[in-house]
């Protein structure tokens, strides 16, 4: 069964499979539920230190594997990784074990359906990134859903079932456009070359007229543009993030918004280059304002987990605006940062998460002193925040500057707009910071609160070495990513469209 | 006709055969032996699983029974095994709690047969004279056995039912008149010849696509639907979104490949958009389970609609849209089956807890709703992704863009049901059925649609080759 063998088809098969495992356990014995959970993420992130272990970061696509699925529409089950999908599948990777650990004692109810929910999720996610082609990719994309539903809907704060909906319906409204968008390409490919076929690189730089570029890049701009969240699609993302239990969070702050940029860079774009050209400097500047506005909205929020999501939404913007300015030290700086968000950010919500089991508030009010009696915990949020806020010899630093320096060269207006809102995230986090850590204790029952314990260490520390591995030398990152950045912006010059195709 | 299609011929009709003797069987043999009363469903159930037994690999041709009007080929085959599978199952759910009042004898079962045996004629007519006897054939058992329960609502669905149903079947002998008119021969075949209709012929056609979308529920033909789902026993229910839709699409389809392009292309045109769009924003508003599940059948008609347009390859997902759709449907009419209490069945809000009560339970019609929603990786967003290919890649992008976004819309009632189960307390006194039979059929279902996407290639290629033979 090469489906196992292939490294890249085990990772993304791995979890799904552990989810349907857990089915087979009794679900009052939720110790062994929940070691088996853990063990299936830790497996699999050991899957995914081997692939980075024997990724060759000179080539191109990697570990590729192709089944033959639905021969009359050409749909092949094909997988295959570059630097980029390899980061994100490693960063996703190290979030779940996180994310199943953060769970153990804030789960209750449920727990079985909960870490199924997990795993089913993490198949999903994976699999996004190694889909190689547009139907799988789609299927992954969508099939995120139904777990990432239940997780909020279910094991949610008090307003889950809005929170839920909203999300669910707001995705998959925003995707289904993108479908009709897929099949519309394919359509194009059959009629040009009489074959049907899903595979996104035979796709790539086919010869479609710019009118129909500019609708298709439309498309699938909307369902990334949601994803990401860029302003003005962003609404959805407050409200799931702060309905969601930590590890919902961390996961939907640390990976699927990665998804959105991800689909700009590997579909959108590197399809239809004619339209990205006319779309990218909108999308830049959409990405631009959205740094400002989001840090604005921010700065006033008063509960921790709404003022982290509007984080989220303004270091996205920053990330948008390098990957649309398709310059090499912007797009690599883009890529890196989409690493030290998923990092940086799911700290956070797992920092808020472990303030909110001890206290059960997110208010930043209720807070305040937490030096006294939690000096490990702020030291942590200490090396978290200015991770988040891009302080030089942390990792956020470098991703920023590389966006900030590469992006002026092409659009020096947003970037020193953009600029401005990198400043006020650092108004708001140290403000944040300030208020629930330094000052005087305000609130009596702050003062039982206990610092961290070994089972939270665990998944802290993993995450804090990155930061700081990561700011002091990004080479290998960098020096993984520069091929498929290259090839990114290589493929998003438009070609001549001299023998374009005018599809009926 | 050589000796080897005279053999698969014989032993194809002796499928409908069987089934119409096994329902006087039914109906008449505990008249005379009372020892065999209560029986009948058994006796039911075992013909059809012989009749099942009876599905050949069909030769690669067309055979011609009855001077042109039933046509055996491997269409016929799959649409036959289809509906005989769809038969079995609703036996099924009929043994599990048996709709027809204890006292009554053998009517329930001799209606469901011969209701069967009118569609699975309906599917191989090869004229249209032949399609309007196996309509009635079809239709008249259909409105007995929705008010079989002889209670208000059962009476009220099927006085509705037939009020209506006599309607749309006066239309389409009216139109076939009218069409006979200028067209002496009126096989599906002769008519594919005849080249543009004149406009006496087009009045005719326009009346039988009426009649038939009145079977089929495409809006605005669909007023029977909700009350008649809702009043009709919920075996049957299922029955008519499963397996009844299916008949009107083939006779829709028949009809609908006469024309390349035309008024009439128009007319098909304008159904699937007031079918998807209307159907869709009605189901919002709906609080009972079997209304949700009668407005998502009418909206699911106008997918299908839709996939006419994609030709060839467009029929070849409607094929396969047909049993995916179907097991859904019957699995989430079984659930509602076990939850109900009065005549009318389950609201949404009845639901509530069942995830806690019932976790399996609640877990299968979670899975019913997403495909019937066409969330991946279930079966419905395989059949949705067929159908939508074909219409887009023969140029109708306009046409799919209202039909999937249309399909986001139908989300919410789908997973408002899903809320109910998963995020709300139980209701006091939440309790069902006992299981038995109707579990059978509920996991039979929802290991299909989970099963039938990511592996649609066995039953893709059959619908494949089934669809070369319209």
């Amino acid at each position: 069964m090469e489906l196992l063998t292939n490294p890249l088809s085990l990772i993304v098969l791995l979890p799904g499979l552990a989810g349907l495992m857990l089915l087979a356990v009794p679900e009052h014995r939720t110790k062994a539920v929940r070691k088996l959970a853990l063990a299936a993420t830790l497996l699999t992130l050991l899957a995914a230190l081997k692939l980075y272990a024997e990724f060759d970061a000179a080539g191109s696509m990697q570990f590729q594997f192709s089944l033959p699925w639905l021969p009359a529409y050409g749909i092949n089950y094909t997988l295959g990784v570059d630097g980029i999908s390899l980061l994100l599948i490693m960063l996703t990777a190290l979030l779940m074990p996180a994310a199943v650990l953060a769970s153990f004692s804030s789960i209750k109810e449920g727990q079985r359906a909960y870490y199924i929910c997990l795993l089913f999720l993490e198949s999903a996610m994976l699999g996004v990134f190694a889909a190689l082609d547009l139907f799988v990719f789609y299927l992954f994309w969508e099939g995120m859903l139904i777990p990432m539903y239940f997780l909020i809907g279910i094991w949610g704060g008090p307003r889950r079932v809005y929170a839920a909906l909203k999300f669910f319906i707001y995705t998959m409204a925003g995707s289904v456009l993108m479908l009709v968008a897929i099949l519309w390409v394919a359509a194009a490919h059959h009629a040009q070359a009489g074959t049907w076929t899903f595979s996104m690189p035979a796709l790539y730089g086919g010869a479609l007229t710019a009118g129909a570029q500019f609708w298709l890049f439309a498309a699938f701009a909307f369902a990334f543009a949601v994803k990401v969240p860029l302003f003005p699609f962003h609404t959805w993302l407050p409200d799931a993030h702060v309905e969601a239990p930590t590890a919902g969070s961390v996961l939907l702050a640390g990976v699927l918004l990665k998804m959105g940029i991800y689909g700009y860079m590997r579909l959108a774009v590197p399809l239809f280059p004619a339209a990205a050209a006319v779309f990218a400097p909108w999308l830049a500047a959409l990405g631009a304002f959205g740094v400002i506005y989001a840090s604005l909205v921010a700065w006033s929020q008063k509960d921790l987990k709404k003022m982290v999501a509007y984080s989220s939404v303004a270091h996205l913007g920053l990330v948008m605006l390098g990957i649309m300015s398709f310059e090499p030290a912007a797009v690599s700086g883009a890529v890196l940062q989409l690493a030290n968000h998923g990092l940086s950010t799911g700290a956070l919500f797992l920092l808020v998460g472990i303030l909110y089991e001890r206290r059960h508030s997110r208010m930043i009010d209720d807070y305040g002193g937490l030096a006294k009696v939690m000096p490990y915990f702020s030291a942590v949020l200490l090396i978290v925040t200015l991770s988040s806020i891009g302080l030089p010899g942390l990792n956020g630093f470098v991703g920023e500057a590389l966006i900030l320096f590469g992006s002026f060269r092409v659009y020096p207006w947003l970037a020193g707009a953009a600029l401005a809102g990198v400043v006020l995230s650092a108004v708001y986090m140290l403000g944040m910071y300030q208020q629930t850590i330094f000052g005087p204790l305000r609130h009596e029952e702050n003062r039982l609160l206990s610092d961290l314990n070994a089972k939270e260490w665990t998944y802290l520390v993993p995450l804090l070495c990155l930061m700081l591995l990561i700011g002091l030398w990004p080479a290998p990152v960098l020096k993984m990513v520069a091929g498929p950045v290259n090839n990114y912006i290589a493929l998003a010059q438009p070609q001549s469209t001299a023998h374009a195709l005018e599809l009926k | 006709m050589n000796a080897e299609l005279t053999a698969y011929a014989s032993n194809a009709m002796s499928g409908p055969l069987l089934l119409a003797a096994a329902a006087f069987t039914c109906l008449l043999l505990p008249l005379f032996f009372k020892a065999l009363r209560g029986t009948q469903g058994i006796m039911a159930l075992s013909a059809v699983l012989v009749v099942l037994s009876f599905i050949k690999r069909a030769p690669l041709t067309e055979i011609s029974c009855f001077n042109g009007a039933l046509l055996l080929s491997p269409a016929a085959a799959y649409l036959w095994a289809f509906t005989f599978a769809v038969l079995a199952f609703i036996i099924l759910l009929s043994l599990y709690r048996p709709p027809a009042q204890p006292d009554s004898g053998g009517e329930y079962y001799f209606l469901l047969l011969m209701a069967a045996l009118g569609l699975v004629t309906l599917m191989a007519a090869g004229d249209l004279f032949t399609a309007f006897i196996a309509l009635e054939l079809l239709s008249l058992p259909l409105y007995a056995l929705a008010g079989i329960r002889r209670s208000k609502p059962g009476l009220e669905a099927a006085y509705k039912y037939f009020m209506l149903g006599a309607f749309g079947s006066a239309i389409t002998v009216m139109g076939i008149a009218l069409l006979n008119a200028t067209h002496p021969d009126l096989a599906f075949a002769a008519l594919m010849k005849a080249g543009a209709p004149e406009p006496l012929a087009l009045a005719g056609f326009v009346l039988i696509i009426a009649g038939f979308a009145f079977k089929t529920a495409l809006v605005p033909f669909h007023m029977w639907v909700p009350d008649v789902y809702e009043g009709a026993p919920t075996q049957i229910s299922a029955f008519m979104g499963a397996a009844v839709k299916a008949g009107g699409v083939i006779i829709l389809w028949r009809i609908f490949r006469i024309f390349e392009y035309g008024p009439i292309r128009e007319l098909f045109w304008w159904l699937a958009v007031i079918t998807v769009v209307a159907a869709n924003l009605l189901a919002l508003a709906q609080t009972s389970l079997k209304r949700l599940l009668a407005y998502s059948s009418v909206a699911h008609a106008g997918y299908l609609a839709v996939a006419f347009f994609g030709g060839q390859r467009g029929f070849e997902a409607v094929l396969y849209y047909l049993p995916v759709y179907a097991m859904a449907t019957i699995g989430a009419f079984a659930v509602v089956l076990v939850l109900e209490k009065g005549e009318k069945g389950p609201v949404i809000d009845d639901l509530a807890g069942l995830a806690r009560t019932h976790p399996w339970l609640a877990a299968a019609m979670a899975a019913f709703m997403f495909s019937l929603a066409g969330v991946p990786p279930l079966a419905g967003f395989f059949a949705k992704f067929f159908a939508f290919s074909a219409a887009v890649n023969s140029g109708n992008t306009a046409l799919v863009a209202v039909a999937v976004i249309m399909s986001a819309v139908s989300m919410y009632y789908y997973l408002r049901v899903t809320v109910a189960m998963y995020m709300k307390p139980a209701a006091a006194g939440a309790t069902c059925g006992a299981p038995g039979a109707a579990e059978a059929v509920i996991f039979t279902m929802a290991a299909g649609v989970i099963l039938a996407g990511v592996f649609s290639k066995p039953v893709l290629t059959l619908a494949a080759a089934a669809a070369r033979w319209f």
